[in-house]
């Protein structure tokens, strides 16, 4: 039996301990938002947090998840409005969409524990996350803009109120 | 020439022959409170005993419903495409959206599955947009014009003083809506062929949709988990199983199966021998489990013992080597004439000055994120096939042959495509699937693992160039002859793909030799395609995104910068005066209108934009290459300019890109931030593949299984790069695959003007520029 907290429900599975989180999340808990790409840790697509941070779960034995907070994409946010999800969308970002669980996953990690990032360190987070379609101009600027956009709502919260000239903005990447 | 649409009307042909389908004429008629969209078939359009709705709803015909309107106003257009990556659902609404003058937010889509009555069915070359925009704009505007007529009438005016606009039908200050009109009237008109082709599509000043910024239809999906995959697919009383491929592709058989180890992992059931009638599945076993990790963990426990076929002794540089043989003397026992224009071999015997070259590429793998599944159900004699699929017509094909049953009694559904690529193009993953729920009488999602995947692939073909061509004193070039071997994917899969030499008799894979046909005057020219039957004998070769292109442009956009260079000219200023838009190079409307001109003008104005002019001040190590494509083919030509500007470290030999630029022009662009998504990734595929990418296959597989040894470009890797479409309203051409083509031989021209070392084998190794340096 393996116990852990999913998306902020206590969830209980008979799996045997070898098996991966990604598998249990998938096959056993209906979880499909988080992908199978190579099962060695070393594309990304897999990628879940747990007790917050980006985590690889095709090689993870679901007895290291035990007791721990667990979060996927799909339960990142309550109506995908997570910062990164709006940015996501802002700069249509996914073509095939397979990695994107993945990258944005990764992503959200890092801007927890980076809130305004240098291009370099953009790169550097990401660069372990493959994306086949090679959508990476885009992942990186909307990983920019999420950090905009979570700058402007923590101002907004605080009552601050500032004005956000790129909020409004419609896509223009395709104009060159 | 051959022309790629041909090949495929020729395909379709038959495909409606043998189900007694034409499509002739458009019928709207409304059923259930639906108006229906919809091309007929032989006859109906002219039948006037039944109304367009009495055929529907009697079920007479089975027409193919485009799109429909319903009472609520809600467009549903229906997508035979393949949804992966593309956005072709976007583009493809696009086009009856704006003929049909709808509310863009009241348009959804639906993907269709397999059925027979869409025709046949494939997602590839580039052609989706290109082969769609005649008969969806044309099917938009019809539904525009009933709309208009019915509307008027409930207005109770002359349908001449109304016009449409984002879903309503106006006249003056009153107006009603399609909904409105679908409820009230319902829609009845039919149009004949002719009448159909005789619509006026839109004056291009008054495209309100094509061409205009805008989300993709199956972006929102894509952020928050919800999309569908193949690999998402559930089904009741379902086993999950793994197959074990046999140590080569074709005449290998287990002789011992020792599932004792495996018999240790909880959840493991069996492994099953497949029996596969259609021979897709040579010696395969799978294993049968009870969920996805079981499958895998006992496929790694068991122990087999196998006969290996004769190919696990054959190796790239085997295959290779065929293909230098067959270039230095090529011949039509092994292919035949793709172009002869003029003597070209006379020319190049008499000529004082020849460029000898000869330019090869390595296996190079589809590695789509998401390994190829299926999962298959039997309901009643009927299979269901789940997965994400290029060509469901093949698959079909295939299936119906390793079921042995009637096509008719298969199925396939759509789900969106962890990338296709063409890898997706040959459903051979769906037959170990199918045979597995066969033998077993139950559901079964069948998984591949990325090595399983990856020893599947219908890799990239290796291929062997050779081109030769003579110069005059003055520089010009009188004759050139291009010879390429490789496997031929059509060959391989779909044979009613291969075309007609120039000659009488004799077929070639236009697949594999297209791009050699190139828009350069180079005087007599002749082209040979060589299929190197070595490839065949070890794996099955495929296409992959932009094929043939992605080695022949390699080739030819090289050897134009090795004449540029003995003739002593600048290669740009080299290609510009090759290029002339005259004779078999002027173009014809509409598909290729302007020619060699375009080429001309995009290659111009990436010179600007990459500052050609001072190519000659770049620090010491430092180049930069150009390369030019007209994309798939000559007859959807997509003109794409590649400057690019390397570095290269004498120390250890590696290249880097410090900045590409692109010019392209792709015609009108229905979907443009789709086409810059598709531009991008192309070329970025292309830059991946130039340094990144390439295997080798040997011991009946590719060296390189997974991303521990195969090594796709990552974020840090990507260049500066500038992008620009040219403002075009010519004819849409295709985007998905042009960019892949490029952006190597601009390198290896760029290596060339850095260090003077030209690297005529991709990928281009730093160990490889190490040594010549």
């Amino acid at each position: 039996m393996a116990s852990f907290t999913l998306n902020g429900e206590p969830v209980s599975v008979e799996v045997s301990p070898q098996t991966p989180l990604l598998w249990v999340l998938r096959d056993h808990l209906g979880m499909t938002g988080t992908k199978f790409g190579c099962g060695i840790a070393q594309c990304g697509a897999c990628t879940v947090h747990l007790d917050g941070a980006a985590t690889r779960t095709c090689v993870l034995p679901v007895s290291a998840a035990e007791g721990a907070e667990v979060v996927t994409i799909e339960g990142l946010s309550e109506n995908a409005d997570h910062p990164l999800q709006q940015a996501w969308r802002e700069h249509q970002v996914p073509q095939c969409g397979y990695c994107q669980s993945g990258q944005i996953m990764q992503a959200a990690d890092f801007l927890s524990r980076n809130a305004d990032p240098s291009d370099e360190e953009v790169t550097e987070a990401m660069a372990g996350n493959l994306c086949r379609c090679m959508a990476y101009r885009r992942i990186h600027r909307a990983v920019k803009r999420a950090a905009e956009i979570t700058q402007a709502r923590e101002a907004d919260t605080a009552g601050v109120g500032i004005f956000d000239p790129t909020r409004a903005q419609e896509v223009t990447h395709g104009q060159v | 020439m051959a022309r790629f649409d041909d090949q495929l009307a020729a395909v379709e042909a038959g495909d409606s022959e043998a189900r007694g389908i034409t499509r002739r004429g458009f019928l709207i008629g409304t059923m259930a409170g639906t108006a229906m969209m919809a091309f007929g078939l032989s006859g109906t359009a002219g039948a006037a005993s039944d109304s367009a709705s009495q055929s529907l709803t009697a079920g007479r015909y089975e027409p193919t419903i485009w799109y429909a309107i319903g009472p609520d106003g809600i467009v549903t257009v229906h997508i035979t495409k393949a949804e992966m990556g593309q956005h072709v659902a976007t583009s493809l609404a696009r086009l009856v959206a704006e003929e049909l003058e709808a509310d863009w937010s009241s348009i959804e889509v639906v993907y269709v599955d397999s059925d027979p009555k869409w025709g046949y069915m494939v997602t590839g070359g580039s052609w989706s947009v290109h082969q769609s925009y005649l008969p969806l704009s044309r099917a938009g505007a019809a539904g525009r014009i009933a709309l208009i007529e019915a509307g008027a009438t409930l207005l109770g005016v002359d349908p001449a003083a109304c016009h449409a606009r984002e879903g309503r039908v106006i006249s003056g200050d009153a107006s009603i809506g399609y909904g409105e009109i679908v409820a009230q009237v319902g829609l009845e008109r039919t149009f004949s062929e002719e009448e159909l082709e005789k619509i006026d599509l839109k004056p291009v000043g008054e495209r309100r949709v094509l061409g205009t910024q805008g989300g993709a239809l199956d972006v929102p999906a894509k952020v928050n988990g919800e999309a569908i995959y193949g690999i998402d697919v559930t089904v009741d009383k379902m086993l999950h199983a793994r197959p074990v491929l046999p140590p080569t592709r074709f005449g290998s058989r287990p002789v011992s199966v020792d599932d004792s180890a495996a018999k240790q992992v909880e959840g493991y059931r069996q492994t099953i021998e497949l029996d596969d009638p259609s021979g897709v599945c040579q010696g395969w076993l799978a294993v049968i489990a009870d969920n996805t990790s079981a499958a895998m963990r006992a496929a790694d426990a068991l122990k087999v013992e196998w006969q290996r076929g004769d190919s696990y002794a054959i190796t790239e540089a085997d295959i290779q080597a065929q293909g230098r043989a067959l270039v230095a003397s090529p011949s039509r026992d092994n292919g035949g004439l793709f172009v002869d224009i003029g003597d070209a071999s006379g020319v190049l015997e008499d000529a004082g000055r020849v460029v000898d070259s000869t330019y090869t590429t390595s296996s190079v793998l589809h590695f789509q994120l998401e390994p190829v599944n299926a999962t298959v159900v039997e309901e009643d004699g009927h299979w269901h096939i789940h997965c994400g699929n290029q060509q469901q017509s093949l698959a079909v094909n295939m299936l119906a042959k390793a079921l042995e049953v009637d096509e008719s009694r298969i199925t396939l559904h759509q789900y969106y495509l962890g990338g296709g690529f063409g890898r997706r193009l040959y459903g051979d993953y769906t037959v170990p699937a199918a045979l597995a729920a066969k033998a077993l009488g139950r559901p079964v999602k069948m998984l591949f693992t990325r090595p399983d995947d990856t020893r599947l692939d219908c890799v990239r073909s290796p291929s062997v160039q050779r081109l030769r061509s003579a110069l005059d004193a003055s520089g010009r070039v009188l004759a050139s002859e291009h010879a390429a071997a490789a496997g031929w994917p059509s060959a391989a899969m779909a044979p009613a793909f291969l075309a007609e030499t120039v000659e009488n008799g004799g077929k070639v894979d236009a697949f594999a030799i297209s791009g050699a046909d190139h828009w350069y005057d180079v005087g007599a020219q002749r082209v040979w395609a060589q299929q190197n039957h070595r490839v065949h004998e070890v794996f099955v070769p495929g296409y992959l995104r932009s094929v043939g292109p992605g080695w022949t442009t390699w080739a030819v956009e090289q050897h134009i910068d090795e004449l540029a260079l003995a003739a002593g000219a600048d290669p740009a200023e080299f290609r510009l005066g090759l290029l002339k838009a005259e004779g078999r190079n002027a173009g014809q409307a509409p598909h290729s209108i302007g020619g060699a001109e375009r080429l001309k003008a995009v290659l111009n104005r990436a010179m600007d934009k990459a500052g050609w002019a001072d190519r000659d001040n770049l620090p010491e190590d430092v180049g930069m290459g150009v390369a030019l494509t007209f994309g798939q083919e000559r007859h959807m030509p997509t003109w794409v300019a590649c400057i690019v500007r390397v570095r290269v470290d004498r120390g250890d030999g590696t290249i880097t890109v410090e900045r590409l630029t692109t010019v392209a022009d792709a015609g009108t662009l229905a979907h443009p931030d789709g086409a810059m998504a598709q531009l991008e990734g192309s070329l970025l595929w292309g830059l991946s593949m130039a340094l990144h990418e390439g295997t080798e296959y040997g011991k009946g597989k590719p060296e390189a299984l997974n991303l521990d040894a195969y090594t796709p470009l990552r974020m840090h890797q990507v260049p500066e790069m500038d992008l620009e479409f040219v403002d075009s309203d010519a004819m849409p051409v295709g985007l998905g695959e042009p960019g892949t083509t490029v952006v190597a031989p601009a390198i290896a021209n760029a290596v060339q003007h850095a260090v003077g070392v030209r690297l005529r084998d991709m990928p281009m190794r730093a160990e490889s520029l190490k040594a010549a340096l």
